[in-house]
């Protein structure tokens, strides 16, 4: 798509793409330390500094967009970022993180690769070069944990699965219902994307004692889905997270 | 396991042991390997296992007279 002007759904989906980011690299700031050794430590901090910097970006072109520059950065309530649910509260264990990551910044990933637009051409490209090492980092870390502890990682999959594919979108939205694949924004609609993440698990986890939970077409309701905030529910990120996100507490100091 | 990280600057130089690593497969080495020691732009990055280091040993060296 060559056209500068994004088609109205398309502020939406990126505005999720973003916040959804910025809580990535929010969780992984919050792992960075807590890791099992000091390398999965540094891979953390490396993976959070990539997501602020392609949050810049996309900020950079919701702005340009007409999204507000005040309420993006610093003015929004909790219940306005539109992240993944899967981000909501930060994960209690090792394993629970790892997946929670790994579906997140993969289903990101996969939206993000979708959009067939000039405002993204060679910007994702760079993403995509961040990317390859982070969804490797977890992956690799998957194949591991299958095979130390199958049963954390089958009750975080049962966990996240259903946020994760409401993060997507709907099974309806295929190619001939997708709205923005429709517009020519995005070139694989939403039920390719789904089917593409489900497959990519699937495999990751043959052979292991890791059930990966059936891709079920019902889920999300598509009519409880949240087209704005790509979920179900009014579920969001706790006040005191949007605090640091915002950094409410070192105002003081921003330099003006 | 224990891996050795190895780099080199520019093609045609010869690789430097530039430090060590800890990882549960080679999967996961690559990506420490390329997160912890990405201080330059490295034409190349590798990582040997340590168990497949050959070590080179004196041996004496027999004398050729039979026993």
């Amino acid at each position: 798509m060559s056209d500068d002007g994004w088609p109205e759904a398309a502020v939406d989906y990126v505005q999720a793409i973003a916040d959804t980011k910025l809580l990535l690299g929010q969780r992984y700031g919050e792992w960075m330390l807590k890791g099992p050794n000091l390398e999965d430590d540094i891979s953390g901090a490396s993976n959070a500094q990539d997501e602020i910097g392609q949050v810049r970006q996309l900020f950079r072109l919701l702005k340009r967009q007409g999204v507000d520059d005040e309420w993006l950065e610093s003015e929004r309530d909790p219940e306005e970022y539109a992240n993944a649910a899967t981000l909501d509260s930060e994960a209690e264990a090792w394993p629970t993180f790892i997946v929670q990551a790994a579906l997140t910044d993969r289903a990101a990933w996969l939206l993000l690769d979708a959009i067939d637009h000039d405002d993204f051409t060679g910007m994702v490209q760079k993403m995509g070069e961040d990317e390859y090492f982070h969804l490797e980092h977890h992956d690799g870390r998957l194949e591991t944990l299958a095979a130390d502890q199958p049963e954390a990682i089958e009750a975080a999959l049962k966990e996240y699965v259903p946020q994760i594919m409401a993060f997507i979108g709907p099974a309806t939205h295929d190619a001939e219902s997708d709205p923005l694949a429709a517009a020519g924004f995005t070139d694989r609609p939403t039920a390719e994307i789904r089917r593409a993440l489900f497959d990519h698990y699937a495999t990751l986890f043959e052979g292991t004692d890791v059930s990966v939970p059936r891709l079920d077409d019902s889920v999300p309701d598509p009519e409880a889905w949240d087209a704005t905030r790509r979920r179900v529910g009014d579920g969001h990120v706790d006040a005191d997270v949007v605090d640091q996100l915002q950094g409410v507490s070192n105002r003081e100091y921003v330099i003006a | 396991m224990k891996y050795h990280v190895f780099t080199r600057i520019s093609a045609g130089d010869d690789l430097m042991h530039v430090g060590t690593l800890r990882a549960d497969s080679d999967r996961l080495a690559r990506i420490y390997a390329h997160r912890t020691y990405d201080e330059e732009d490295w034409d190349f990055i590798g990582v040997v296992r340590e168990e497949n280091l050959i070590e080179v040993e004196n041996q004496p060296i027999a004398g050729g007279r039979r026993p």
